[in-house]
């Protein structure tokens, strides 16, 4: 049995660090009695008492923790069937349909998507932002997906088919606990894009509606003062607190065995 | 057998079906409407310029793609984009190893914890994390003047560390390291520890069974990885934006300069089809190459 | 899964936005109006005003480009109104419904922008200027009332990786040409050249184009010269003294003069509530509520009427409040063609890839 070598823990760890240090700042620099990100004055709670305070920021935090939910869960449900599709089938326009929107420029798509919307007569608003972020989270989901499946025993699902399982069965029982790694990766980061996207959420947005992103951004030009650093703060928390709630009340859905 | 091939083209269309339709209603067809955009002439406020003017005559020209192929300025700015994106993937890739292989020999129920704690921090803000790094960087923190000092008792002269490419590189590497992470941990997870055991057995030594077993197998994670770095990275203008030095113009400020300053969205879409089709055109080699690897003999079946 | 459907129902009503029969959708800068205000018009019209954010004059052009709707009041630049109404996105406004149009300061009425103030009335104004740290200015024995500090190698070089300009190819080329003795609307394409040629040479000095970081970097000492816009050159010094720190950011008026940025109120053509729009104008060009802004922000103030309600320090800031003869250097960027600003984008690039 091998235990990871001591050279592992230490790139590892340094790998933590680099992730944590500017996070630290993050957290510390709520509490800092100054309303500039720049350097550290004093200690004082102020920000998140005026965070309470500050009604157009907590509806924005919650447009966008509402979005990520809702373009995490759909983009991840459809990206999944992607992956296995392009794993399973030659496809020719799917491969293509997925990759592109990684690759396109964000502001392209936000304006042509914003064009579309107008076209149809659709009214802006979070639906429409929750539309266009799918659209561009299912192939993060979609590679992931795939590359898990790479090399993946086919003689597993041959085996459970031959014994007269149906197609969903399988999929249920044999294929998604195989790729679930892959999903939940999938999904973390489509909900990671989705609520800290700007461009295309600029874009798409209505004329009332806020998220955090294009609330924090439109500070860019005074101050983007500690608040953010609270609310971002608070934020995590509350998505950490929901997936552990999530998964204690259905531990076999993160199962990978 | 008739019925498992009609069962297995219908399970083809069940299966592809649905994010292929989703993909081609809100996304392809508003990007070929911004795509036919690059046939067009400016508007002249802003916009694009109307389909057919006042003589009758269609609007369809090429003259944002001359643009493009003859003034070198845009391709070397281009160029400039592929390094850094190259340098990024390769720097993720390196950090994002040895942490996606800790995560998969971890215990059961450390796993998704561990993973957890990867993405945890890219759930708040992406401005105040840059923000976060101009603080780290700032000639007045420890980082800059630690380096300072030392590069001061060898005689050199001291380097800035912010507004740099320096600090574009690594707030590149930081913002797209779990994206490096998350692939390659899925494909590592499903590694059979028994082949490294079996292995071992047979006398080697941990780097032969790094580089001839787990590296191999975790080609199709580390491709996906890679794609889903540079990719975004080749494409990216926040950041050299916000702690850029003057030199550090990438395409994705310039293509963003077309939209947001020049106004001018066909030669805007122009940059775009160039990159766009660039990334794909790599991400297609990479693929190629790893399939050659792979169907060469490359890597060991499992 | 229940508790988390819960969780994800709770957060769906809170996203639901209030209902309100009578709302205002007020599209502008973040932090350009006192909340004071907000709620004082909110109790008169007996309405709801709702705001979205941007952050540039050409995110808000783009997005009405791209036939965005929704919006009653838009606060865009001049140079913006000017696109804006030559591509007939504006509604005309109601002038017998703009009483409080006549508070405004003639000089800043009835520009080439808008002959007849027809869509838009003044809000707000500001100047690009230039703002230091006086310590180390004064150390370094450098001027401070001339853009020479930001353009000409002898003087950069005291100030070498610690100069920013702003990341806007129409600010930085308009105060090249004003050094260079032009217009700052000067549209020779051989005048854009010499300038071009200026910014080149003085790039290897300066830290960083930037526009969003830079009164951060000034505030807390990290840049000591910047190319910036007054209000925020004024917060930067509000700020630096708040943290107690030894030095103050002043404003320096270049006195080849500088490029003044007024912004306006106007309607859209689509707007949902015109009529509470025209209300909204009319209710900021009142002298009192146009001067909390000003208050708040020290940014300028074109209403006449606004000065007995202004802080008497901020009415001696040339740059908030230029004098006669200093208002005669200034001037206001007027917008482009698609050709001139084509030749201008191919400039700025090259002068970004340059070594």
């Amino acid at each position: 049995m091998h235990r990871p070598s001591p050279w592992l823990w230490v790139a590892a760890i340094a790998a933590y660090a680099f992730l944590y240090v500017p996070l630290v700042i993050v957290v510390v620099y709520s509490f800092n009695d100054s309303r500039l990100n720049a350097e550290w004055v004093g200690f004082m709670l102020d920000w998140y008492r005026k965070l309470f305070a500050n009604e157009e920021m907590l509806r924005a935090a919650g447009n966008s923790l509402l979005i990520g939910l809702v373009a995490s869960a759909v983009s991840t449900v459809l990206g999944t069937m992607a992956g296995v599709a392009m794993s399973r089938y030659r496809l020719r326009l799917l491969p293509v349909l997925v990759l592109t929107p990684i690759a396109i420029p964000e502001i392209l798509m936000g304006v042509s998507l914003l064009i579309f919307f107008v076209l149809l007569n659709l009214t802006l608003g979070l639906v429409s932002v929750a539309l266009a972020h799918i659209a561009f989270c299912i192939g993060f989901v979609a590679i992931v997906v795939r590359a898990r499946l790479a090399g993946m025993d086919e003689s597993l699902t041959e085996a459970a088919r031959d014994c007269g399982a149906t197609p969903w069965q399988t999929f249920r029982y044999v294929t998604l606990p195989l790729i679930m790694p892959g999903v939940i990766a999938g999904a973390l980061m489509a909900f990671t894009l989705s609520i800290d996207d700007f461009v295309i959420t600029f874009f798409t947005a209505g004329a009332g509606t806020v998220t955090l992103p294009l609330q924090i951004y439109s500070m860019i030009k005074i101050a983007v003062t500690p608040e953010v650093n609270a609310v971002s703060t608070l934020l995590m928390l509350l998505t950490l607190l929901l997936i552990i709630v999530a998964s204690r009340l259905s531990p076999n859905l993160f199962r990978s065995d | 057998m008739t019925s498992s091939r009609t069962a297995g083209s219908r399970g083809k269309w069940l299966v592809s079906g649905p994010p292929l339709l989703y993909l081609i209603i809100f996304f392809a067809i508003p990007t070929l409407i911004m795509l036919a955009a690059s046939f067009r002439t400016p508007g002249e406020f802003g916009g694009l310029a109307p389909l057919v003017d006042e003589t009758g005559k269609l609007d369809v020209n090429l003259e944002s793609y001359a643009r493009f192929f003859t003034e070198p300025v845009y391709f070397e700015v281009f160029l400039k984009s592929v390094v850094y994106a190259l340098v990024t993937t390769f720097c993720c890739l390196l950090l994002a190893y040895p942490l996606a292989t800790l995560i998969a020999r971890s215990a059961q129920r450390y796993r998704d914890l561990l993973l957890l704690l990867v993405i945890l921090p890219f759930w708040s803000n992406f401005l105040i994390r840059v923000y976060a790094w101009m603080i780290i960087l700032g000639p007045n923190a420890a980082l800059a003047k630690g380096v300072n000092g030392v590069l001061g008792l060898v005689g050199i002269a001291p380097v800035p560390l912010l507004f740099s490419s320096f600090a574009v590189l690594v707030c590149l590497v930081y913002v797209h390291l779990p994206f490096m992470v998350l692939p390659l941990y899925a494909n590592l997870e499903k590694h059979d520890q028994a082949l490294l055991d079996a292995a071992q057995d047979l006398g080697a030594n941990a780097w032969q069974r790094f580089w001839r077993i787990t590296f191999p197998l975790s080609l199709p994670g580390v491709y996906a990885g890679a794609a889903l770095v540079f990719i975004p990275a080749l494409g990216i203008f926040a950041i050299p934006d916000i702690l850029g030095g003057p030199n550090d113009t990438l395409i994705g400020n310039l293509i963003k300069q077309q939209f947001l300053e020049t106004r001018d969205w066909p030669f805007g879409s122009v940059l775009s089809i160039v990159l766009t089709l660039a990334a794909l055109a790599l991400a297609g080699i990479a693929a190629w190459v790893a399939k050659r690897h792979a169907d060469a003999g490359g890597t060991i079946d499992a | 899964m229940t508790s988390l459907r819960i969780l994800v129902a709770a957060a769906a009503l809170a996203a639901l936005p209030a209902f309100a029969a009578d709302q205002l959708h007020l599209y502008n800068w973040n932090n350009y109006i006192a909340p004071e205000t907000v709620k004082r018009f909110e109790a008169e019209c007996k309405c709801e005003v709702v705001q979205t954010y941007y952050s540039d004059n050409e995110e808000l052009l783009a997005k009405l480009a791209a036939g965005a709707k929704g919006y009653d009041v838009l606060v865009p630049t001049s140079n913006a109104v000017q696109a804006l109404i030559k591509g007939g996105q504006l509604k005309p406004l109601d002038r017998a419904q703009l009483p409080n149009l006549k508070n405004v300061e003639p000089v800043y009425l009835d520009t080439p922008f808008d002959p007849g103030n027809q869509y838009s009335a003044p809000y707000a104004m500001s100047t690009t200027i230039l703002g230091y740290n006086e310590e180390k200015m004064k150390e370094l024995g450098l001027p401070t009332d001339t853009w020479a500090v930001i353009f000409d190698p002898k003087y950069l070089e005291k100030v070498k990786g610690r100069v920013t300009v702003l990341d806007s190819s129409s600010e930085l080329f308009a105060a090249a040409l004003k050094y260079l003795g032009y217009s700052a609307n000067d549209t020779d394409p051989k005048h854009w050249d010499e300038a071009a040629a200026l910014i080149k040479k003085a790039k290897p000095y300066w830290a960083a184009f930037n526009a969003s970081s830079y009164i951060k970097e000034l505030t807390v000492g990290n840049i000591w010269l910047v190319h910036g816009y007054s209000n925020d050159i004024f917060q930067a010094n509000l700020d630096a003294q708040a943290a107690g720190r030894k030095f103050k950011i002043v404003q320096g008026v270049p006195k080849e003069g500088a490029v003044l940025a007024v912004d306006n109120m106007v309607v859209h053509k689509n707007a949902p509530r015109p009529d509470l729009a025209l209300k909204f104008v009319n209710f900021m060009l009142d002298g009192k509520n146009s001067a909390e802004l000003t208050n708040l922000i020290g940014s300028g103030n074109p209403n006449l009427d606004a000065r007995k309600y202004i802080k008497p320090e901020l009415l001696k800031y040339p740059a908030i409040f230029p004098p006669k003869d200093l208002q005669a250097k200034l001037e206001q960027l007027k917008d482009l063609t698609p050709a001139q600003r084509r030749l201008r984008n191919k400039l700025w690039t090259e002068i970004k890839a340059s070594r």
